[in-house]
């Protein structure tokens, strides 16, 4: 079997050399694909005795000053900046800590992450430590919701199964969700947690009220649908993209076309979709359409599953299509 | 004794969210021909220029300022970069204070330029999440841009931070009332590049969120733009303003300070700005005001996100931190309020063009108190990792 081999930068990213042209008041503008890029054989210097601990002990360092022994994490300083440049040593500190503030979680994330969002980074002060780490943070029951970690919880570090001695081979979760001997046990690894996976959900047999909201949910859909298509300021919103979602709903099945400024919304079942999109009350998603309340949201909070984290970028160009189509329908009705 | 410093000139060029009309090198050139227009001089008179240019990768260049040096005319002549994140406009204010304070020159060009959405990414084919990456090289590179530190998150950590010690504070109906109001304060701002997004508080508060706490319409918007400013001593100042007929805006007070970068003892509280406090405390010390709450009529401030403005205001001494949302709640920001904020719509309507956003924001000051006759302004800038860095101004209208 042949290693994988990981990229500095991977290939996806790399558009093609190519150009095109834009035209403002019958003037044409070249846009012209680039990229600024350097490539590093960079040291860890005074930080690789940190990074080496993670990666082959699963250890955390920090650096305590012996005058006035503030022990800082990660070791930032290897001489005091408080006690006049006091050189400090390296020790180890514990693997659980309390959150030193409560975490703000990221839904949309640089382009280089937006495969790990949604996610929390946070600062933990570590049992043994006076400064924050910043980590990483997730949950092992699904999306990391507000809430769930605050100013005061308390964290493990996990240890990533495959270390390349970065910072990215630990995160955090809380200490509620674990095992007392997991919380007890030094270098817990990624592999150790009962991580619960994702599961479409499934709703109870639809009423005759249901299928009527359902009918009327379509329709409205359905036109609002046609309505961005015909928007030019709507269009801008799904601009070069394309995905066929399948939506399912108590009520029914039905399609969503993206491609390229069209919009379409058809009574069909998908065979292979690029991600379903599963609602029991087709109304949230109408809602969202129409521009009351973000579908972003209804993501969140768990009124709406997605199958793939990665097309929290398709919900963020849906919450555009609909924002975009209201500003447009506001600034006609202000003329 | 330093000399006095004075505004003598500003100019803008439109902010917008995309210029395929212009590079950066022409936005510099617009907003400086508007300055020296405004100011009634030639470039000529100009003695040196203070470049205010946060980020090389949104310029796609290492020493973005250089071919600018000949294109506004400035060539053989002193010209410098000040680069302090999202604080670069107010440090670069600063900066071409004390020089000038100083007696190293009589006049000074104080130019902002960005352009930020030139960056794409080809995998969601939108700007956005490319802008966002790009500034997210300048969070720490051992321990935190890989675990994706962005300026939203770090920003709101510190908001969530001020939520933990002062709880009740920063509601989402008062967040959202106040970019309501900014929205309809840029109504009257040409520039700007959400000129005519009027938004309700209903709208901000069904708007998504980019990072919890925050809703995409309580967030500062990415633009490309530029702006000057003419600065001159006080003989100078007089003179010019003489010429022009246009009053002097006299800079009485300059403050900064940047915080440390990592949380934890001895280093950063994570619930307050305190370069905030500090760089607009040390400002007004410079000014000789006692009583801020007196003395401040006009305060334009670097609104990132809206609960930051809110934080920021508390910081200055505006408003009690526990009472912060008094802003709306009792009217202290609203029309007919004994506060200014934002007259221009702030960065989240009128637009970031980071290294331009705070010479706009004076821009806007000087504006204001000329057009409505006031007296005092304060002009703020912040940046960096956990706002970490803050450089602000006193404006004083004669």
């Amino acid at each position: 079997m042949t290693e994988k081999v990981q990229k500095v930068i991977p290939d996806e990213y790399i558009p093609e050399v190519r150009s095109r042209v834009v035209t403002i008041d019958n003037k044409d503008y070249l846009l012209q694909n680039d990229a600024m890029f350097t490539f590093y054989e960079r040291s860890m210097g005074e930080f690789s005795p940190f990074f080496l601990a993670i990666k082959d002990e699963k250890k955390i360092l920090g650096c305590k000053c012996p005058k006035c022994g503030i022990v800082r994490v990660p070791p930032m300083v290897t001489h005091c900046p408080d006690c006049n440049f006091t050189p400090t040593e390296l020790v180890e500190v514990e693997q659980v800590g309390k959150m030193n503030t409560t975490p703000p979680i990221t839904y949309f994330a640089t382009s280089m992450f937006l495969d790990k969002a949604p996610f929390g980074r946070g600062r933990v002060i570590l049992n043994g430590a006076d400064t924050a780490l910043s980590v990483m943070l997730y949950t092992t029951t699904g999306i990391l919701v507000p809430g769930l970690i605050k100013k005061g919880t308390e964290v493990k570090v996990i240890f990533g199964d495959e270390r390349i001695g970065q910072i990215t081979d630990i995160y955090c979760v809380p200490a509620s969700e674990l095992t007392p001997e997991q919380l007890a046990k030094k270098g817990l690894q990624e592999s150790e947690l009962n991580w619960e996976a994702p599961k479409e959900p499934e709703f109870p047999e639809a009423s005759d009220e249901d299928m009527a909201v359902y009918k009327q949910s379509l329709k409205e859909m359905q036109a609002l649908a046609a309505e961005m298509s015909r928007s030019k300021r709507a269009r801008k919103a799904i601009e070069g993209w394309k995905r066929d979602i399948a939506v399912k709903t108590k009520g029914g099945e039905f399609a969503m076309y993206i491609d390229d400024g069209d919009f379409k919304i058809e009574e069909k079942k998908l065979k292979s979709p690029d991600f379903v999109m599963a609602c029991e009350d087709p109304r949230t998603l109408l809602d969202g359409l129409m521009y009351n309340g973000a579908i972003t949201d209804s993501v969140i909070m768990k009124r709406l599953w997605i199958s793939k984290n990665l097309e929290f970028n398709t919900i963020f160009k849906l919450d555009r299509l609909a924002r975009f189509l209201a500003r447009e329908k506001k600034e006609q009705a202000v003329k | 004794m330093a000399r006095k410093v004075g505004i003598v000139g500003a100019g803008v060029t439109p902010f917008r969210g995309k210029w395929y009309e212009k590079t950066y090198y022409e936005l510099a050139q617009m907003a400086t021909r508007e300055a020296v227009q405004d100011a009634a001089i030639s470039i000529k008179n100009v003695d040196a220029t203070f470049y205010g240019i946060y980020n090389d990768i949104f310029e796609r260049a290492a020493i973005p300022e250089h071919p600018l040096q000949g294109i506004i005319g400035m060539q053989n002549k002193f010209g410098i970069r000040i680069s302090c994140g999202g604080a670069t406009g107010a440090y670069t204010l600063s900066a071409a204070h004390a020089y000038l304070a100083g007696e190293r020159f009589k006049t000074a060009l104080v130019l902002g330029v960005e352009k930020a959405t030139d960056c794409f990414d080809f995998l969601s084919m939108s700007a956005t999440p490319e802008v966002i990456k790009s500034i997210g090289w300048s969070g720490d590179s051992f321990f935190e841009q890989k675990i994706g530190w962005s300026a939203s998150d770090s920003y709101a950590e510190i908001v969530l931070g001020y939520m933990d010690e002062y709880p009740g504070t920063l509601k989402p109906e008062v967040t959202a009332q106040i970019s309501s109001q900014l929205s309809k304060q840029v109504r009257t701002n040409p520039y700007a590049q959400r000129q005519f997004d009027q938004v309700t508080p209903e709208e901000v508060m069904n708007s998504r969120y980019i990072v919890y706490p925050f809703k995409e319409l309580e967030i500062c918007v990415y633009t490309e733009g530029a702006a000057a400013l003419i600065l001159a001593e006080e003989e100078t100042a007089k003179a010019i303003a003489k010429n022009s007929g246009k009053p002097i805006v006299w800079i009485t007070g300059v403050g900064e300070a940047n915080e440390h970068s990592f949380a934890g003892k001895n280093q950063k509280n994570m619930s307050h700005i305190v370069s905030d406090y500090l760089g607009s405390h040390h400002a007004y010390e410079m000014a000789g005001i006692k009583d801020p709450v007196k003395a401040i009529d006009i305060v334009e401030l670097h609104d990132a996100f809206v609960h930051q403005l809110e934080i920021s205001l508390a910081e200055f001494g505006l408003v009690p931190y526990e009472k912060v949302d008094s802003l709306i709640e009792e009217g202290i920001m609203l029309p007919g309020g004994r506060l200014l904020v934002n007259p221009c719509g702030g960065l989240i309507y009128c637009g970031h063009a980071v290294g331009a956003s705070n010479i706009m924001s004076a821009w806007s000051a000087r504006n204001e108190l000329i057009n409505r006759n006031l007296k005092t302004a304060l002009v703020h800038g912040t940046g960096s990792t956990i706002s970490q860095y803050t450089a602000c101004a006193i404006f004083e209208h004669e």
